[in-house]
């Protein structure tokens, strides 16, 4: 089911407003094949009603409203001295309450073969029956939906699309958007999300869901949406079936790490393996995994399903080199980065490619932007490396270090002249409660932070500086201050 | 380029005893070879038995994609075996030669495979390991990947 609001302005005291387009549009970006539309009017003086939308037979309409409530017959509604807690703007409309009364409030349409079942004369109005105002009408689509693949089907060119329904308007206060769904495609992701895992059996869908509730910055699939609008092909379903798909696919690797490096705990929740056992951690990676790249095939666009597959090779072979650095920790930047480039790097540089192949966008902007990826999630990466020494993360500070994870901070703490061996001769043993402070307190008191920030920032400026000589139809900006708040950052 | 190399993980094998001819080619050279990156231990100790076996459905696809769709069938279900799927959890090395086994296949079917064929295989993994998440039993991955092949070509 996919809510929302459909917005309009009225011009005239009573008037008919056709809303048939829009609702069909809305049908047609929704990909409702076969359903019903729920349309509410959300005031007490807008009604509903499916006529024919004949000049001369709406004046006959109004003639017959202004005859069965007049509008100066007196009502006691508009008596303001008898009542209570009227607001200093209250309008005189008496009438315009009784006419609702002659309409109704609500409407469900048919939908068939995805197109709004109407006769041949039928037209949807909204009535306004005391205007002009800004009006708005509540509306739902049920029933079964075409899959989010098909190509050039709805939403093309649209920035802001669907959104979830907002609190309902107060006293005719102004919304924006005129007969425009509202909201962001970050909301569309978080539908689609949530409508993949709806239809996961539960045992996988259950621990999956908890994980993604959970938070996660949806850095990923933000770039996949942004750089699907690069090119002249822009859908937002099917790019929002992508960006999806990638966060699944990364949440899918996560529950495998966390099983693998023994962790308890993830975004403040307990891991799935710590949760539900390791048989269902692997079990739920797997099975997400599968699905990640059956949406990603089912998109359709050879280049993106080959881009994704590399990058998950590349996070897997990636993830065994980690394993196996682990031997040499706190081990030097060349391993690091190679571990880094597969593990996080890849996943970024293939959103970034990704969105922007499914938007036909040409060859030098897609290598421009798996660069930009590339560098950004190297930065991103040793970001997150310093946010293990961070107080105020909100996560337990040293945690890297008891996990003995690759950490560039580490690296150089090691390397440093001063602390260098005192860090390594730490690491080198087992790794309690005092050993992780002493080694944090350590860190903190180098030169290593500032160095990785420094290392960071200088890798966010590499890839803005591949931003700047392609074309990106106006969405530098957002990319840039993407990357530059994925090193700014303290969690 | 790759510096690191990883052997395969032997304690799976502990378990399951793949039945090596002398028939059977060590890493078969060329079409193969950069498949098999990181993952030539396993085919030394079964994945080529299992490869074999698949070479018979695949038939009916293009000669040239038929080793690498074969291989992906095979990694598929040695990436499974060796993670453990449905049964005991693998420890954390050997989980992860099975995930590499499986992305692995996924970029050989990304690669090689029609859509129809991608979809069938994520399929059968959704499968399987919704079957294990359960705690049920699955029907056996060999059977699920042959039918996969089947009923996409």
């Amino acid at each position: 089911m996919i809510a929302g609001r459909l917005r309009f302005e009225t011009s005239h005291a009573t008037e008919f407003v056709d809303v048939t387009k829009l609702v069909r549009e809305e049908v047609r970006r929704s990909g409702l094949r076969t359903g019903r539309v729920h349309l509410q009017s959300l005031h007490t003086t807008v009604g509903l009603a499916i006529n024919e939308n004949e000049p001369l037979l709406l004046r006959d309409f109004q003639k017959l409203l202004e005859r069965l409530a007049p509008g100066d017959v007196g009502y006691e509604h508009d008596d303001f001295a008898r009542r209570y807690e009227i607001s200093i703007d209250e309008p005189v409309n008496g009438h315009a309450h009784c006419r609702q009364l002659l309409l109704t409030g609500f409407a469900t349409l048919l939908v068939e073969e995805g197109k709004l079942v109407l006769g041949r004369w039928q037209s949807v109005f909204a009535v306004e029956l005391d205007g002009p105002r800004h009006r708005e009408l509540a509306l739902q689509l049920d029933g079964e939906f075409a899959p989010l693949s098909p190509a050039g089907r709805g939403f093309r060119g649209v920035r802001r699309e669907l959104a979830p329904p907002g609190p309902a308007p107060q006293g005719g206060s102004p919304p924006s958007d005129s007969g425009a769904w509202v909201g962001t495609e970050s909301e569309l992701i978080e539908l689609e999300l949530a409508r993949q895992l709806r239809v996961d059996p539960e045992p996988v869908a259950a621990p999956m869901r908890r994980l993604m509730e959970a938070g996660g910055k949806r850095l990923r699939p933000k770039l996949v949406q942004l750089t699907s609008q690069i090119g002249p092909r822009h859908d937002a379903l099917r790019a929002a079936s992508l960006a999806a798909a990638v966060e699944l696919l990364h949440n899918a690797t996560l529950v495998h790490d966390d099983y693998v490096d023994e962790s308890t705990h993830r975004r403040g929740r307990p891991t799935v393996a710590a949760a539900e056992g390791a048989e269902r951690a692997i079990a739920v990676g797997d099975y997400y995994f599968a699905k990640a790249t059956r949406l990603i095939a089912e998109i359709g666009n050879t280049e993106v399903t080959s881009t994704m597959a590399d990058a998950l090779e590349a996070i897997c072979a990636a993830q065994i080199d980690d394993v196996a650095l682990r031997g040499a920790f706190p081990g030097d930047h060349d391993s690091y980065l190679r571990v880094v480039r597969g593990k996080t790097a890849a996943l970024f540089a293939a959103s970034c490619a990704s969105g922007a192949l499914l938007s036909d966008a040409p060859p030098e902007v897609v290598e421009a932007l798996r660069r930009f990826g590339d560098l950004l999630g190297v930065a991103f990466q040793m970001a997150d490396d310093m946010v293990d020494f961070s107080p105020s993360s909100g996560k337990p500070v040293g945690l890297d270090i008891r996990q003995r994870v690759l950490s560039l901070p580490l690296i150089y703490a090691a390397e440093d002249r001063s602390v260098g061996p005192e860090v390594r001769r730490l690491l080198a043993g087992s790794l309690g409660d005092e050993e992780v402070d002493r080694v944090t307190e350590l860190v903190t008191a180098s030169d290593a932070l500032r160095r990785v920030g420094a290392e960071a920032r200088g890798l966010v400026d590499a890839a803005v500086r591949e931003l700047e000589s392609i074309e990106l139809d106006g969405l530098r900006p957002t990319l840039v201050g993407i990357a530059r708040s994925a090193v700014d950052r303290t969690a | 380029m790759r510096a690191l190399r990883c052997s395969a993980a032997p304690s799976i094998w502990t378990t399951w005893s793949p039945n090596l001819s002398p028939r059977i080619p060590a890493v078969p050279v060329g079409v193969l070879e950069r498949e098999l990156d990181r993952l030539e231990g396993l085919w030394g100790e079964g994945l080529s038995d299992t490869y074999r076996s698949y070479l018979e459905s695949v038939s009916s696809h293009e000669p040239e994609m038929q080793p690498k769709l074969a291989l992906a069938a095979a990694l598929i279900e040695v990436g499974i075996r060796l993670q453990g799927l449905g049964g005991h959890a693998a420890p954390a090395t050997t989980l992860l030669m099975g995930d590499l086994c499986l992305a692995r296949a996924s970029r050989l079917l990304a690669d090689n495979a029609t859509q129809a064929v991608q979809v069938a295989f994520a399929k059968a993994i959704e499968g399987v390991s919704a079957a294990a998440a359960a705690g049920k039993p699955s029907r056996p991955v060999r059977e699920l990947l042959v039918h996969a092949f089947s009923a996409a070509a």
